[in-house]
Parts: structure tokens; C-alpha cells; sequence
């Protein structure tokens, strides 16, 4: 073989070789007949792939001339590329873009027909066909993306501009999913997950209920300028009374999130935009087509970094527009901005509302240090004003004293009489107003409480049962008041108790027994202490109240003086009496309100 | 005749209520601080105690406890401007507690009363 001859391509081989590909190819010999044809030029013929050889490829393209060109008269230079058209079996025209290069083919025959035709006659030309419609809608899907890409744009701005509320934000969000230089959809929903966080509730839709409705808002809007804010503001009004129908469905949409096979669940966790076609069946589509009315959906997740919030639905319900990758494609992209912008919103309205606790917080601190400050200073100044009243006191007396002494000693016709008793009553006057000052400085006496006597009785004799620790005294509670209440200062009623139950205590030093033990009685509550001591004198039975007297060689003998005068304080009685079988009893009586019988 | 011992720092005081006093017919003998008071109520034997509460040095509280200590039948009545010691339970052992007042009415109808009332007692 020389050299020139080894650069011949064995057709036979590539025939083989390209007859599977989907490309549309074909190799045509130096008379125009086709040597080899791939799947995708028999495809695009409407042709079965082996009918192909042997065929004048000249019949199938348009204008034929355009090729004759080329491989026909044999001066192919390779490289050429021409637009035509390509007749198939139905006679329907494709438009095509068809490139070719020629090459010297070794003869199909060693020692044929060819070989003597010389290099000429084994010039073939190979073609690449491409579908142009193809091209045309990958330039168009280009086209369209980059027509909303400004859009995209004038909506993150928008969104994120933090001066939306939340309900303009969702509203803003349906619209650019609907309106006519947004995404196109007939109908929008949009569903958010609840405050529980536990179901998924839709919140608000948009979208005409029928096709007059439609016709009427694609015209309005059909002139408008694509400026987003304007196009919210013009779509919001003419949409305006046509929500009703899309809102009453939204009102129904509602799906718990524990549904998690939920179509709706399921697009929202998986962060996965969903094309339901009509015959689709998964969980939850049959529900969303009973809301939606049974056509083609798409399904868009809303989320966000700490997950998911919700979902949008959109259909072509009016139009019945198929719903596309690209659609599809841009709901996705719009979606994600969107729960940015909800994300966003919640946010700044979070900050706006700590914010504004915050204000008040500070101007209620502030308010309060100036109330501190001014009750201090009034403070300070009554205690000032107390302590010279106080001062004024003594020498007022002595003025008013002998005034009033000297007007006993004068005769009434005198007039030093008259002058005098002007001083005593003057200085009557002046005392009158440094009593009514010191009242209203002096401090109000912690005021009486209504008090359940029993738990007060329960309560000191508990406290008591201390004291007793390491002692051989026995305390037993017997409380039979219920939940009777009466007014008194609990802390003096204790502190009565209190006394009684020490007293009853050191009465016997080795050992006993103490009842603490409360009734009801005619109008009041009676409280004893009963104790199992050696009881008292009944001489000293009358004196045991008064003043400084004491049995007990220790011991101021106030105690129990304090403990009646209390008790009278309070309107009740106190006695003590030796018990039949051995011990003392000291009891007081308080007297119960009186309406409460 | 009654005799009553005026216990009280104010020397103006003292001579007022002494005259007073001594014009509603009883004898009077005074003391110008708790420590004289309580020796007087020894040596002096009175039938009856005016007792002054804010005083230099042991105040009229602590006397009164003394003076009870001492004896225990000795009436008091406790002669003071602040009526804020009324809530305070160590002066209700005394008999009587009168605020301080130019008009000595209430003072020399208080002391009367008691005194009127240990004569008939003891009758």
C-alpha cells in the first residue's frame, strides 16, 4: 500500500460505526447516492435507518441546488455550512443546519468498479444535519432566562428592602408568580407552616376564578411596564375583587407536617421543586387536586437556613398551559428568594419588636429612677420635717401651757386675758397642724389581713416542733377550724401563740405533753394550749395577765400581758384555767367578721 | 393628799405640769432624768408617776420597766409627744399614755381617774 492509499477511509467501517448514533449523519459517495446514514438523520426523515442507503440525499433537502454545491460537483472544500431545509416522509419541512467535509473513501469493492475511476470518483462527502428547531428553543430558553433575570433582581431588591410587611411580602410573592412579565402562572398559593410549627396552613392565593376574569386582568396588565412596583400596584388592583374564589381555597389547604409522605411535606424537606401531572399518584395529590380542581400543578418549597417554611403552589388552571422545565426552573429560583425575603421580614420585625421593648423598658427604667429619686427626696424631707415638728413640740407645750395658765389667772377683764388665751389658741392651732403633718409622714402600721386561722396555727405550732427537738415533749396539732378566715396581723397572732406554747413548754422541764388545738365558737375562733404540767396556784390564776407578774424565776413577765393586751387589740379574749386531770389550758378567742356569721 | 412625781428633761415642762398639777390639789415632787426619777420613786414613795419617753440618757420605757420591777402597784402614765409609741407593746404596761399637749386637760383628768380609782379600790 503507498502512502496516499493509507489515508483512505474504509467507509464500510464508519457505516458500521455511525449507524447507531443519534446525531443525523450521512456519508454520500461522488454521485450523491448515500453510502451510510445514522438513526438520527432516519429519525428525522421519518425513514427506517436501512432504507437509507443507496437513496439521492439531493431529494431530501431544500432548496437541492444549495447542495448540488457541495458534494455533487465533486469541488467540496470542507467546512461548509449551509441553512436548509429537510423534506421528511410526511413532506413536512425542518428546518436544518448542515455542515459537510469530503474525503477520499477506499473503494467498497477491492478491484470494482472504483478503482478505476480514479481518486475523483472516490471523493465522498460526509454531512452533519442538525436539528435547527432544536437550536432555535435552546436560544429562546436562553432568551427567556435572561428576560427575567432583571426581574429576579428587581424582586430580591424589593423583598429584602425590609419596608414590606409580611402579608405585602406574600402578596408580592403570588404576584411575581402570576403576573404577566413574572413567572406566568394562572393561579398561586401560598401555604406557611403555622406558629405551632406542626401543620402546614395556607395563607393567601391569587389568580382569576374563570376564564372572563383572566381575559379581563391579562389585558389590563398586557401594556404595563415591567417595573415590579408598579406591576404590584396595578396587579393588586385589578386582581383585587377576584381573589375570593383562589382565597377560599387557600383557606381549606391545610396539612399536617407529620404527613411527612405529603407531596407537599415531602417537596418542602427535600428542598425539591415538584411537576404533578394529571396522572401522578402520590400521597396528598389527590387532596391538593380536590382543592386545585385536577390539572397540572407545580410545587415549590420555601426555605430557609433554620428549614423549611412553607410551600408554593401554581397552576395553569384557566389557560391549561403546560407547565414547563423552565417554569419549573424559575419557580424554583424565585422560591428560594422569596422565603430569603419572608426570613428576612421575620426577622427585621423580630429586631423592630425587641427594639420597642427595649424603648420601653428604658423609658419605664427611666421613669422609675425618677420616681426613686423624687420618693427619696419626699422621704428625706419628711423624716426632716418629722424630726422638727417633733423639736417644735415641747416648746409649744410650754408656750401653750402657760398661756392657758396665765388665762386662769387673770381677771376676764383684764385685757392681758384675752391676749393670752389668743397665744393658747394659736399655739392650740399650730399643735393641731404638726399632729396632722406627723400622721401623715409617719408610716402606716402593717394593716390587717384576712387570715385562714388554721394555717397559721399549723404553721407556728410547726415552727415550734423545733424548739422541742431533743426535748421529751410531745406536740399534737389539733386544727378544727377548717378554712375559717379572720382579720388580724398574723404576726402578732403568732407571736401569742408563740407564747403560750413556750410557756407550756418550760411548765415542764422533763417531759409531756403539748396540744395546740383550735374550735370554733359562738362568733369567734378559739385557740388552746393544753399542757400536762403541774398547772398554776389558783391564787395566781387572776394575776397571771397583768404586768410583770411572773411565777418563773426568770423572765420579764410581760409575756403573757403582751399576749392579752394583742389579743384585745383584736377585739377577742384570752383566759387560763387548770385542767381537771392535771395540766394548764391558756386559750384566747378572736371574734370572726361579721358577716361572715 | 396625793403625791405625783413628774418625770421629764424639759425644765419648762416640769414647771408647768407642777403647776398645774399642784392647782388641781395634789403635791407634786420632780426629776429631771430617769436615774433621779427611779430614786425618788424609792425614797419618795409616790402615788403616782408622770413619765416623760424621750429623755437624755435611760428613756422612759426602760424606767417604766424598773419602776414595775420596784413596784409593780405604782400607777404610770406615760407623758410623751410621740404617739408613735403607743404601737410599741413595752409601754403597754403602763396605766395610762397621754400625748403631750399644751392643754393639760386629758393629763390631769387622766391622773385623777387613776387616783380616784385606787382610793375607791382600797375603800
Amino acid at each position: 500500500m503507498s502512502g496516499a492509499e493509507s489515508q483512505l477511509v474504509r467507509h464500510d467501517i464508519v457505516a458500521a460505526g455511525f449507524r447507531g448514533s443519534r446525531e443525523p449523519m450521512l456519508i454520500v459517495d461522488a454521485d450523491g447516492r448515500v453510502v451510510a446514514a445514522s438513526e438520527g438523520l432516519a429519525a428525522l426523515l421519518g425513514l427506517p435507518v436501512d432504507a437509507l442507503p443507496g437513496e439521492i440525499c439531493a431529494d431530501w433537502f431544500l432548496p437541492a441546488e444549495a447542495l448540488g454545491g457541495c458534494a455533487l460537483l465533486g469541488g467540496c472544500q470542507g467546512g461548509l455550512q449551509r441553512q436548509l431545509h429537510l423534506r421528511n416522509v410526511h413532506g413536512d419541512l425542518v428546518p436544518v443546519e448542515v455542515t459537510c467535509s469530503s474525503f477520499q473513501a477506499e473503494p467498497l469493492m477491492p478491484g470494482g468498479e472504483g478503482e478505476a475511476d480514479g481518486p475523483d470518483a472516490r471523493r465522498h462527502c460526509y454531512f452533519h444535519v442538525q436539528d435547527a428547531r432544536v437550536r432555535q428553543h435552546e436560544d429562546q430558553v436562553r432568551a427567556a432566562r435572561l428576560a427575567k433575570l432583571p426581574l429576579l433582581n428587581q424582586v430580591s431588591e424589593a423583598l429584602y428592602g425590609a419596608h414590606l410587611t409580611l402579608d405585602q411580602i406574600l402578596q408580592a410573592i403570588l404576584i411575581c408568580v402570576t403576573a404577566g412579565q413574572g413567572l406566568r402562572f394562572n393561579r398561586a398559593f401560598l401555604l406557611l407552616v403555622d406558629e405551632s410549627g406542626t401543620r402546614l396552613r395556607g395563607e393567601v392565593a391569587i389568580g382569576p376564578s374563570n376564564a372572563e376574569e383572566a381575559a379581563r386582568i391579562w389585558h389590563d396588565l398586557a401594556d404595563r411596564p415591567a417595573d415590579l412596583f408598579e406591576m404590584m400596584t396595578s396587579y393588586d388592583q385589578s386582581i383585587k375583587n377576584t381573589n375570593a374564589a383562589v382565597n377560599a381555597i387557600v383557606r381549606r389547604m391545610t396539612v399536617p407536617l407529620e404527613h411527612d409522605e405529603h407531596l407537599l411535606v415531602r417537596a418542602m424537606h427535600e428542598r425539591r421543586v415538584a411537576r404533578v401531572t394529571s396522572d401522578l399518584q402520590w400521597p396528598g395529590v389527590d387532596e391538593l387536586r380536590g382543592w386545585l380542581g385536577g390539572g397540572p400543578f407545580a410545587v415549590a418549597p420555601l426555605t430557609i437556613r433554620s428549614g423549611p417554611v412553607g410551600v408554593i403552589v401554581a397552576d395553569n388552571a384557566i389557560s391549561g398551559q403546560e407547565i414547563g422545565d423552565l417554569d419549573l426552573e424559575f419557580l424554583q429560583m424565585f422560591a428560594n428568594q422569596s422565603a430569603a425575603a419572608i426570613e428576612n421580614s421575620r426577622l427585621y420585625r423580630e429586631l423592630e419588636k425587641r427594639l420597642v421593648d427595649l424603648r420601653r423598658a428604658h423609658h419605664q427604667q427611666k421613669e422609675d429612677q425618677q420616681t426613686l429619686l423624687r420618693m427619696e427626696r419626699l422621704s428625706v424631707m419628711g423624716e426632716t420635717s418629722a424630726i422638727v415638728a417633733h423639736e417644735l413640740r415641747n416648746p409649744l407645750v410650754a408656750i401653750g401651757g402657760f398661756a392657758r395658765t396665765l388665762t386662769r389667772n387673770l381677771d376676764e377683764s383684764d385685757p392681758n386675758h384675752r391676749f393670752a388665751s389668743i397665744i393658747a389658741d394659736e399655739v392650740a392651732r399650730m399643735e393641731e397642724i404638726i399632729h396632722d403633718l406627723l400622721d401623715f409622714i409617719r408610716p402606716r402600721k402593717m394593716l390587717r389581713q384576712e387570715t385562714v386561722l388554721d394555717a397559721l396555727v399549723v404553721e407556728t405550732a410547726e415552727r415550734f416542733r423545733a424548739e422541742l427537738e431533743g426535748s421529751a415533749i410531745r406536740l399534737d396539732v389539733e386544727a378544727g377550724c377548717g378554712e375559717a378566715a379572720l382579720e388580724c396581723h398574723p404576726g402578732e397572732i403568732q407571736q401569742v401563740l408563740q407564747n403560750f406554747l413556750m410557756n407550756a413548754m418550760q411548765a415542764q422541764a422533763f417531759g409531756g405533753q403539748v396540744t395546740v388545738r383550735s374550735t370554733p365558737v359562738d362568733g369567734g375562733l378559739k385557740v388552746e394550749v393544753l399542757d400536762s404540767g403541774p398547772g398554776f396556784a389558783e391564787a395566781d390564776g387572776k394575776r397571771l395577765f397583768s404586768p410583770f407578774f411572773s411565777t418563773k424565776p426568770t423572765g420579764s413577765g410581760l409575756g403573757l400581758t403582751i399576749c392579752a393586751q394583742i389579743i384585745k387589740a383584736h377585739g377577742g379574749v384570752t383566759g387560763a384555767a387548770n385542767r381537771p386531770d392535771g395540766g394548764a389550758t391558756f386559750w384566747f378567742i378572736l371574734p370572726l367578721p361579721r358577716d361572715a356569721g | 393628799m396625793a403625791k405625783v412625781l413628774i418625770v421629764d428633761d424639759e425644765p419648762h415642762l416640769r414647771l408647768l405640769y407642777e403647776t398645774e398639777l399642784r392647782r388641781a390639789g395634789y403635791e407634786t415632787m420632780t426629776a429631771s432624768n430617769a436615774a433621779q426619777g427611779l430614786e425618788f420613786v424609792d425614797t419618795m414613795r409616790p402615788d403616782l408617776v408622770v413619765l416623760d419617753i424621750r429623755m437624755a440618757g435611760m428613756d422612759g420605757i426602760e424606767a417604766l420597766q424598773r419602776i414595775l420591777e420596784r413596784n409593780n402597784s405604782i400607777p404610770v402614765v406615760l407623758n410623751t409627744a410621740f404617739s408613735s409609741y403607743r404601737d410599741n407593746y413595752l409601754t403597754w404596761a403602763a396605766d395610762a399614755y397621754v400625748t403631750k399637749s399644751s392643754d393639760v386637760t386629758e393629763l390631769l383628768e387622766t391622773v385623777k381617774n387613776i387616783l380616784d380609782g385606787r382610793l375607791a379600790a382600797r375603800s
